[in-house]
């Protein structure tokens, strides 16, 4: 008896301060803008009675002036782009991850910290950084311009472009670090075999490679488009009107704009589309590797 | 020098009526009554899942039984916690402290118990001299084989003086070879310390080369407690003997005051009261040797394995297969399909019931 | 042959790779030292910029924030997240097992819905009860909400990795309760606690839109003074500002590779007393 109340006790000790933490200041919070997607905007867009769903048929497009498509054309570019960043960011970090897992063992740790270090400096300084390669006059614009691609005089960004460039530049670590740590427990043996079976090396690459780092690009992939597809900074220093994804949309309704439930309904199809995409991706994996569980 | 701080009174062990239950399901131990003489070597022997491990961890406290009382050295074990018990266990997977080198490991429970620093230096040299790794005690523990890293798990229990060693299957992630040398290693530690070793296996073989006595749990119950010669000459039930490795099991049809009538035909002797006669292999005779036994009759090999000092011959004598080992002393041997005079007695034999 | 070939055009692609890295980063120091208001043509080098930025009393606070706010955020949920992370590993939750999926609301949550719903929050509860007014206070509260479910993540991923008979052989060792954990625990889990701390120190420092929306008027941040600044364009201040965070998160860099190569594993520590 006295043992079980100890062991009550540890546990409440261990365990009640991280989870009170998150409960009183993620759920708590997470249900109070639920609940505000359903209320009506009052003076200054802050939210009031009664309930409503003015806000989702205003996030659909339906405003004084009739329907308009601006905000559905938004989020499908939101899918839109970062799909396109998740499979460049996929195309860059193979090669990557599989080069730095054939160095030595003594190179590896260091070879991995040049690839996350440049995650560690703040958003805002990365998109500066960008900023001040894409401006008009620097050599890579005046090379674009050269090439016929940008009109002389104007400099890369805001562009979609620019915002590619920047996602990819942001999420490119959250996709070589789990794909390293598959390359690292790659079964060579299983590659031999497959050389051994005379496997051409795209056969190799599809049937002994590609299903082993299959986890890694899974966790990779939540990691990078979950993220991707929220992105606020990059879109906002990066990109004009043209790339607008709904994340700054959100944002807009509690700065600017001011309409709070209408950035709560917002949000709440953000984690709408997220929780579809872990979905379909964990259909995906399970396709791909022949019914075992590689997301989540 | 060493050894003469370790001698110490060894003590005995009494578990009665204990009972354990995990979640819902079978219990893993059902009414376990047992009795551990002080300095014995006693073995707990059965397949996975049968409770030996279970009742192993009970001993050291790591679980409470439901129900029963366990004894120490003539001391009640209730609500004492692993950490008050004078009695240390080997591990099945040795469990070292990766953060701790050799010398570290060993000193651990010296180090818990507050012992002086100089007095753990010196009884974990002395004890790291006695299992064999007085030249590894700097080691990491990661750069340790398999074979030295079961010595270092011994010597972190030993160097404690417990009343009791538990070791749990420690030696069966070793290859074959090392595996013999260190059963006989552990036999002659256990003798010169005097102290009482209960061991936990699932290899008979293993059992019966160390133990003083072997306790064969079968379903969280006992089968069986004897002497290795008792449980392999003289099986309680079917489940010892299958265990043990026997496979020559003749039904018996009817028993009476000369013998027994089997599927194998009529044998005269005196057998016990059971519902199958178990032939061991090695007390099966063929050819001129069967002619001194009185009970014989003819099968067909079908099977001939040589394995050096002995022939094991795999015979069908009507439905029944029978299986036996003949010592090669330069008889000549029998082929696949030839046709062999067989004897057996009512020694080499036992009954045996479900 | 052809792997040497492979060999080869890796080498290429990877040197390619660390341009495309820190060819930001770099544009953004070299420019720092521009005599001139360019980011396209270099003038001369000059200190001007970071003189200006001493002298300038707001950076400096913005300095201060943001140094207090990761120090402080990133102690309280080491603290925090590793309890919790050991928590869910040593005991049975029971009915509070549903807990657990808690810790991955935050890797689900995008930034800018997680920073929304902080500010909405901490502003309800401003209003109704006169607390959590916005400032280095909501800031910290915010930043550790999102820091705990990493540690903890961490810490229970190293302590899932050992062998569940080393609690027992500890116990079996004549340890106590506070014995394992000083002699046992910490040391085995150092490893780890280390690296949660570097990771939620640079998701401290990472973090810009949950910062945005949390801060009050007198708790600006580096990122915060930034973003306003390069909104009125970029400047060679900006740059200047954005060179002293890049160096500081080199130093860190530098410092979780003495943690992994320095003194880790199985150092021989005091314990290895020799007579």
């Amino acid at each position: 008896m006295s043992v079980l109340r100890r062991e009550t006790r540890h546990m409440l000790f261990t365990v009640a301060p991280g989870a009170l933490f998150i409960l009183v200041f993620l759920v708590l919070p997470s249900v109070y803008l639920v609940g505000m997607a359903f209320l009506s905007s009052g003076p200054y867009g802050l939210p009031t009675l009664p309930l409503s769903l003015q806000s989702f048929r205003e996030l659909a497009g339906f405003g004084f002036l009739g329907w308009s498509p601006g905000n559905l054309y938004t989020l499908i570019r939101s899918v839109w782009q970062t799909l396109l960043a998740t499979a460049l960011v996929i195309l860059l970090a193979y090669p990557a991850a599989y080069y730095i897992s054939t160095r030595p063992a003594r190179w590896r740790p260091l070879m991995l910290l040049a690839i996350v270090v440049p995650s560690w400096t703040n958003q805002v300084i990365r998109s500066v950084g960008w900023m001040n390669i894409f401006a008009p006059g620097t050599p890579v614009s005046d090379l674009a311009a050269l090439l016929g691609l940008t009109a002389p005089q104007m400099g890369l960004f805001p562009s979609q472009f620019a915002v590619i460039v920047g996602l990819v530049y942001n999420f490119l670590p959250f996709m070589v670090l789990p794909l390293y740590a598959a390359f690292e427990r790659l079964d060579t043996e299983q590659v031999e075999a497959a050389r051994d079976l005379f496997a051409s090396p795209v056969a190799v690459f599809r049937h002994a490679v590609f299903p082993q780092t299959l986890p890694g690009l899974m966790a990779g992939i939540v990691l990078v488009a979950i993220p991707a597809f929220g992105m606020y900074v990059v879109t906002e220093l990066l990109g004009g009107g043209k790339a607008t994804m709904i994340g700054n949309l959100v944002a807009r309704q509690f700065a600017q704009a001011s309409n709070w439930p209408l950035g709560a309904a917002g949000a709440m199809i953000m984690i709408a589309v997220t929780l579809i995409g872990l979905k379909v991706l964990r259909d995906l994996g399970r396709r791909l590797s022949g019914d075992r569980e590689v997301v989540l | 020098m060493s050894g003469h701080a370790l001698a110490r009174t060894a003590s005995s062990i009494r578990v009665e009526a204990v009972t354990k239950s995990f979640e819902r399901g079978v219990p893993a131990l059902d009414a376990v009554t047992l009795d551990v003489e002080a300095g014995e070597f006693f073995t707990l022997l059965g397949p996975s899942g049968c409770g030996k491990t279970t009742l192993l961890r009970v001993l050291a406290g790591l679980e409470e039984p439901d129900t029963g009382r366990v004894e120490i050295g003539g001391r009640s074990m209730a609500g004492v916690p692993p950490h008050r018990r004078s009695v240390n266990t080997v591990f099945q997977s040795y469990a070292l402290f990766p953060h701790r080198n050799v010398r570290q490991n060993i000193g651990f429970g010296l180090e818990m118990q507050g012992v002086p620093g100089a007095e753990i230096a010196e009884r974990s040299q002395a004890i790291a001299g006695l299992t064999g790794i007085g030249t590894l005690l700097e080691r990491d523990v990661a750069q340790l084989s398999g074979g030295q890293r079961q010595r270092v798990a011994l010597a972190r229990a030993l160097v404690n003086e417990p009343d009791v060693l538990l070791l749990d299957e420690p030696l069966s992630a070793l290859d074959a070879g090392l595996r013999a040398h260190l059963q006989l290693e552990l036999k002659r530690l256990q003798r010169r310390l005097g102290m009482t070793f209960v061991f936990v296996t699932h290899d008979q073989e293993e059992a019966m080369v160390m133990s003083d006595r072997i306790a064969v749990l079968n379903a969280g119950r006992i089968a069986q407690v004897d002497t290795p010669q008792g449980v392999y000459e003289a099986p309680a039930d079917l489940f010892v003997a299958r265990f043990m490795g026997h496979e020559n099991f003749v039904p018996i049809r009817q028993r009476d005051a000369t013998g027994v009538d089997t599927a194998i035909g009529r044998l005269d002797g005196d057998f016990a009261a059971g519902s199958h006669l178990l032939l061991r292999p090695e007390a099966i005779r063929l050819d001129s040797d069967a002619r001194q036994v009185p009970n014989r009759f003819m099968a067909r090999v079908s099977e001939r394995l040589y394995r050096g000092g002995t022939t094991e011959y795999r015979l069908d004598c009507g439905d029944i297969q029978l299986m036996a080992s003949c010592a090669n002393r330069g008889q000549p041997g029998h082929e696949v399909g030839e046709t062999v005079e067989v004897g057996v007695s009512d020694r080499g034999t036992a009954t045996l019931s479900d | 042959m052809s792997a040497g070939r492979l060999e080869n055009g890796l080498r290429a692609f990877w040197i390619v790779l660390l341009v495309f890295l820190y060819a930001p980063l770099a544009v953004v120091v070299f420019f720092s030292f521009n005599s001139i208001n360019s980011s396209a043509r270099f003038a001369g080098f000059s200190l001007q910029w970071y003189e200006q930025l001493f002298r300038n009393e707001a950076i400096v606070a913005a300095l201060t924030n943001t140094v207090v706010l990761a120090m402080v955020s990133t102690i309280i949920a080491v603290i925090i997240g590793g309890l919790l992370g050991y928590g869910f590993y040593r005991y049975r939750l029971g009915r509070l097992s549903w807990l657990v999926w808690l810790i991955y609301l935050p890797v689900i949550m995008p930034d800018i819905v997680f920073g929304i719903a902080e500010m909405t929050f901490f502003v309800a509860i401003n209003e109704r009860l006169g607390i959590l007014s916005p400032g280095l206070g909501t800031m910290v509260i915010a930043h550790v909400t999102f820091q705990v479910p990493f540690v903890a993540l961490l810490v229970n991923a190293r302590l899932l990795s050992l062998d569940p008979q080393l609690f027992e052989a500890c116990h079996d060792l004549y340890a106590g309760p506070w014995q394992r954990a000083r002699f046992f625990l910490l040391p085995v889990l150092r490893p780890a606690i280390l690296s949660s701390f570097l990771l939620a120190l640079t998701l401290s420092i990472d973090d810009f839109v949950i910062s945005f929306f949390t801060a009050g008027p007198q708790s600006t941040t580096l990122p915060i003074y930034i973003w306003s600044a390069i909104k009125k364009g970029v400047t060679p201040e900006v740059n200047a500002i954005a060179t002293l965070m890049i160096g500081s998160v080199f130093l860190v860099a530098f410092f979780s590779l003495l943690v992994q190569h320095g003194p880790s594993g199985g150092r021989p520590s005091k314990g290895g007393r020799r007579a």
